[in-house]
């Protein structure tokens, strides 16, 4: 989970390590994850989004699809 | 409150206040318990996926969203300097404390540096972008890699 200054420096960045190309999110889709997921980590009631709520907020955000399915096995085992 | 939560808020707070990772026994001191035990509740929390241990079981590498080892993702925030996991984390270094900050890191191809300001509400306008490349179901397989 890198950042990087343009799609075509990411390209590049997974080309040379044989890597697909995964998906680009803004700035701003990725301060509301980060909101979403650390709002109340330093809280006695902090907890985590649960897969079905990690749907959720994906798609609430653009973020659709079976790469931000947390339960999706379309990908099988990891390398 | 159960000790194992105990010990999670200690911890954290620990990260909180001086952005490094806190010894077994600066934990145990702050919770009441013997060293022993302390190191028992990383476990448990570990099993959680609230922290990530080094190898010897007791080194805490990660309480995300901070880093307990430097990275290239560095945040400072109300006088104190973080280190972050990755970028998502890096942001939430800052939703965690919820304060105002910069995030220091670097496009990862170009070694480009970003110094991205954050308000209370969240980052100035930036065209930068945030990769993932390991699908969500997948994340904790290697949370390292990740």
């Amino acid at each position: 989970m890198l950042f990087f200054r343009s799609e075509e420096r990411a390209r590049e960045w997974c080309r040379e390590r044989g890597q697909p190309l995964g998906p680009l999110v803004s700035v701003a889709q990725l301060w509301a994850l980060a909101t979403t997921w650390y709002s109340t980590r330093l809280q006695e009631n902090a907890r985590r989004p649960q897969p079905d709520e990690m749907r959720e907020i994906f798609a609430r955000l653009g973020l659709a699809g079976e790469f931000w399915d947390p339960r999706s096995d379309r990908f099988g085992p990891a390398a | 409150m159960e000790f194992d939560n105990q010990v999670k808020l200690a911890v954290y707070g620990h990260f909180a206040r001086t952005g490094r990772r806190p010894a077994p026994d600066e934990i145990a001191a702050a919770v009441g318990a013997d060293g022993a035990a302390v190191i028992d509740a990383y476990g448990r929390l570990r099993a959680q996926r609230v922290l990530v241990l080094e190898s010897d079981g007791s080194s805490i590498l990660m309480a995300p969203p901070f880093s307990g080892v430097p990275t290239q993702h560095i945040v400072e925030a109300g006088g104190v300097r973080y280190h972050a996991n990755c970028a998502w984390d890096a942001l939430g270094v800052l939703a965690a404390l919820h304060q105002p900050g910069m995030v220091h890191s670097r496009c990862e191809q170009s070694g480009e540096p970003l110094h991205l300001e954050v308000g209370q509400d969240g980052p100035a306008h930036s065209d930068w972008l945030f990769h993932c490349l390991v699908p969500a179901a997948h994340w904790w397989d290697d949370i390292g890699f990740t």
